[in-house]
């Protein structure tokens, strides 16, 4: 998923602002005590699955709304669990086809577009979930999330196109996607894939009531009714968002197994027991780093990642905690993060996108140890090529000859491909967020491109606008990060496949028929020998043509206060805020 | 008949000539004025030097390792460095040239149009008067820097972005203050000679009676100055104003972070937050726009006759 390439960690919590005395408002007083208070460090563009491309609106739109599949929480490596499903889908013996039994007794939550019913929520069924993947397919809905299931389920692509010219039909009978009965829905794919049951359990394949779509029409984006354990109170998507528990919600069990260790940590004190455990989960969303930061230290909110302003004053020189924070309980949590943050190069520019030794002379002139320093504080490294650590096909012996920081060889190659010393190079367009850390980032590209003789012109935008230039093609370069979704290296090699290109998460919008091909051979194999052999030759291909600056590969280090119980970071689960628990005893103190 | 003719013409100049000259004595005297004035200038010299590139250049280069606190080693680090390396000072003095240069230009854009609606709503009156009223009272009412902000981001950001929404919303005062005079202007004698001698409109109010209500745009002049540069730092420290510039805003931005990060410095052999960028930057704006208001208070004793 799309992610800002500066923010430190997906969820940050904030607190019912008690704002203090002397003047304000005072806040109607609710009870508090069993409140997690979080927070997103930048706005929430809506609340509708369809197009939930980023971490942050994933995140939220995952707190309402339940996909067939989850991830267990607590098991390494990371495994997938049945959530609206009723157990993991049976298989047939080519492989191609799933069939999923829905849990009966799944309610939506109570909500005015029930009309019905009076305004209860109803039963979940199978054809909910084939109207909710045809949202993601259909062509004038312009989801951001078609590419999860383009070309790999049967009759759904000739759906889709049937759908360009005419109403689109979604009682149509598709082949590969049908409701058996009112609680089986059997998935046929197009060929075996050993990715697909990934995309189920991501936020794009969350099931919606047709009803609630119907009623609020474009306002849907503002209106959730999912089966989730948490239902929206309020909705300000500058600046807060509330949720508080679905009283309908099912009977679901925190897990009772984990990896070694949890036990020891206390993540399986709760097992067996119903969630979710909070009432309320109060987001408030910090543009800028520093209130964020004071918010924790002030215990109103509940987990944050560490500003790189702030590091030396949270974590000392050996990356462990200071004693002050130490001494009130904190405790902190570092993971390698499977992600990659890039500079994107923009293939469709006529300019930077035909012009490769531009890019790879630009490449070459990226110097990421300074910035690894600057705004990581040394947690992260750098990166050779689109895998992180930790999945296969990531090739830890690899150099990738344009990341080799070289200034010479850098102007050699500007110069050859026509701008000797950056002459009759006009200013390259660089989009960019509108915060400070931004800011910063973009002066340190500029600085390290002055040698070269290029200059940037700088528009910055707020992160909706932001996203909404890059899915228009608009502008030479941007600075982006993507975060897996799921633990396979396809999920990172998918960005570089043409047909993902914008609207899609293929924001370079590369591409490269050698490469296509590749991708599609690979698409068809399990995981193997084979199968990495491929994703290291793509990797080459793509390292060669330099659509992206490849910069780092982040680690992530995280701060939670002592009252916040079963929190173990999870690389893929939106939601597992589900299973946190607040101790309001620990909390008064 | 020509000599007299020039002897009217002599008679007419040098009264207003003494205008002048007798402000000019004035402002003389008072030596808190004349040091403002310095100050303005120096920032002037400052900032066309910095554009020109013959001082604190080239600003973006590192001159040490980041976050370095002030020392008296090397010039280009009494102020310190920034997180990139770079040295403050310069940055504060290319600072100056950003928004010395957005107070002039949004001074010129603005100057202008108050003074042409002023002077025709109140020469004309009629409902071209009321016409002209009832948009700067408009203007007037929709709270400046929401007004700002809108014009910034409608432009796309930037120097002349925020240039022209400056320009655009700073005239009001000055429109107000010229449509008075005129209105008290256009039935004096000597307009209505000008007028029994065949001038026409246009020459009545540029050649007639604009000269003699040309103190007020001097002294509106200086205040818009110093109001266009706190625009310009407020703007640059949301993130809308100067961009890839080193404006005070910017810093100040980064200082309010930074403040929250510790290191060493040899002078107190012990820690300090990084404060220097802060220090620069408010302290440079704080001379140049107390410099201008005093200033602008000493113009308007010197020249408004009413204060006499």
């Amino acid at each position: 998923m799309h992610r800002r390439f500066h923010d430190l960690l997906p969820l940050l919590l904030v607190p019912a602002l008690m704002l203090s005395a002397g003047g304000c408002t005072p806040r109607k007083k609710t009870d508090t005590a069993n409140t997690l208070n979080t927070y997103q460090p930048s706005r929430i563009k809506g609340l509708d699955p369809i197009y939930a491309d980023d971490i942050y609106s994933g995140t939220e739109v995952k707190r309402a709304y339940e996909g067939l599949l989850q991830y267990h929480y607590l098991k390494r490596p990371y495994e997938l669990a049945p959530n609206l499903a009723e157990a993991m889908p049976e298989v047939s013996a080519d492989g191609r086809s799933y069939t999923f039994k829905l849990k009966k007794g799944v309610l939506f939550q109570d909500d005015p577009c029930f009309k019905e019913t009076g305004g209860q929520g109803r039963e979940l069924t199978a054809d909910d979930v084939v109207y909710s993947f045809l949202r993601l397919v259909d062509p004038r809905l312009v989801s951001t999330g078609w590419w999860v299931l383009d070309g790999k389920i049967e009759g759904l692509n000739e759906w889709r196109e049937s759908a360009k010219h005419a109403p689109p039909d979604y009682t149509k009978p598709i082949t590969g996607l049908q409701a058996l009965d009112r609680y089986t829905v059997r998935i046929t794919l197009v060929r075996r894939s050993a990715q697909f049951l990934f995309a189920l359990a991501m936020p794009f394949t969350s099931i919606v009531p047709r009803e609630a779509v119907q009623h609020y029409g474009k306002e849907f984006l503002n209106h959730p009714v999912g089966t989730g354990p948490f239902r929206m109170a309020e909705f300000d998507r500058n600046s807060r968002l509330v949720w508080v528990k679905n009283p309908t919600y099912r009977k679901e069990l925190y897990p009772s197994e984990g990896e070694s260790g949890d036990k020891e940590a206390g993540l399986l004190e709760d097992a067996g027991k119903p969630i979710p455990f909070l009432d309320r989960i109060v987001v408030q969303v910090f543009d800028e780093t520093h209130p964020q930061w004071l918010s924790f230290l002030s215990g109103k909110l509940d987990a944050t990642g560490i500003p790189k302003d702030n590091f030396a004053e949270a974590v000392g020189g050996n990356h462990d905690l200071t004693p002050e924070l130490q001494k009130k309980g904190i405790r902190l949590h570092k993971n390698p993060g499977i992600d990659i943050v890039r500079t994107t190069f923009n293939m469709k520019d006529p300019l930077v996108g035909r012009n490769k030794l531009l890019r790879q002379a630009i490449s070459l002139a990226y110097d990421a140890e300074p910035y690894i320093e600057l705004f990581f504080n040394g947690r992260a490294i750098p990166a050779q090529g689109p895998i992180p650590p930790g999945v296969a096909g990531f090739d830890p012996d690899f150099k990738n000859p344009y990341r080799q920081y070289n200034l010479e060889k850098a102007k050699e190659l500007l110069a050859k491909a026509g701008y000797p010393g950056g002459k009759g190079l006009p200013p390259l367009e660089y989009s960019a967020t509108a915060d400070g850390v931004s800011r910063q980032t973009t002066e340190y590209l500029q600085k390290l491109l002055a040698p070269l003789g290029i200059k940037l012109k700088v528009n910055t935008y707020s992160w909706p606008e932001f996203q909404a230039g890059v899915k228009n093609a608009r502008g030479q370069l941007w600075s982006y990060a993507w975060n897996a979704d799921y633990p396979d290296a396809e999920n990172f090699l998918q960005l570089f496949y043409s047909k993902n290109a914008s609207p899609g998460p293929n924001d370079a919008n590369y591409s490269n028929p050698e490469f296509d091909r590749l991708y599609e051979k690979a698409l068809q194999l399990q995981d193997g020998p084979e199968r990495t052999a491929l994703y290291q030759q793509m990797v080459r291909i793509v390292v060669e043509d330099c659509p992206w600056i490849f910069a780092v590969h982040r680690s992530i280090f995280s701060l939670v206060q002592p009252w916040v119980k079963n929190y173990k970071r999870h690389g893929f689960e939106h939601n597992a805020m589900k299973y946190y628990r607040v101790d309001p005893a620990l909390k008064k103190q | 008949m020509g000599a007299e003719a020039g002897s009217i013409a002599n008679e007419e100049v040098r009264p207003a000539r003494s205008l002048w000259s007798d402000a000019f004595r004035r402002l003389r005297r008072d030596r808190l004025a004349v040091l403002c004035l310095l100050v303005v200038l120096a920032y002037a010299a400052a900032a066309l030097l910095a554009q020109f590139g013959w001082i604190a250049s080239p600003w973006e280069q590192e001159v040490g390792k980041a976050f370095a606190p002030p020392s008296f080693d090397r010039l280009e680090l009494i102020m310190g460095t920034d997180f990139l390396g770079r040295s403050v000072l310069y940055k504060v003095v290319h600072g100056a040239r950003v928004a010395m240069s957005v107070g002039l230009l949004a001074s010129l854009i603005s100057v202008p149009i108050g003074v042409l609606l002023g002077a025709t709503a109140g020469y004309f009156g009629g409902w071209w008067d009321d016409a002209v009223v009832w948009f700067y009272t408009t203007v007037a009412s929709i709270p400046g820097i929401m007004l700002l902000i809108a014009i910034t981001l409608m432009l796309g950001k930037g120097m002349t972005a925020m240039c022209i929404a400056l320009g655009a919303t700073s005239w009001v005062h000055l429109a107000r203050v010229m449509r008075g005079e005129f209105m008290k202007h256009k039935s004096r004698e000597y307009v209505v000679a000008a007028e029994s001698l065949g001038a026409g409109h246009s020459a009545r109010i540029f050649r007639h009676i604009f000269p003699n209500v040309s103190h007020f745009v001097i002294i509106n002049f200086s205040i818009q100055f110093m109001g266009a540069i706190k625009a310009e730092v407020i703007l640059s420290f949301l993130g809308i104003g100067a961009q890839g510039l080193p404006s005070w805003g910017v810093m100040i931005s980064d200082a309010k972070d930074e403040l929250s990060r510790w290191v060493f410095w040899p002078w107190l052999n012990g820690t300090t937050p990084v404060w220097w960028q802060l220090a620069g930057a408010t302290s440079a704006m704080f001379f140049v726009v107390l410099a201008l208001n005093i200033l602008g208070d000493a113009l308007r004793d010197a020249l408004d006759p009413r204060i006499k």
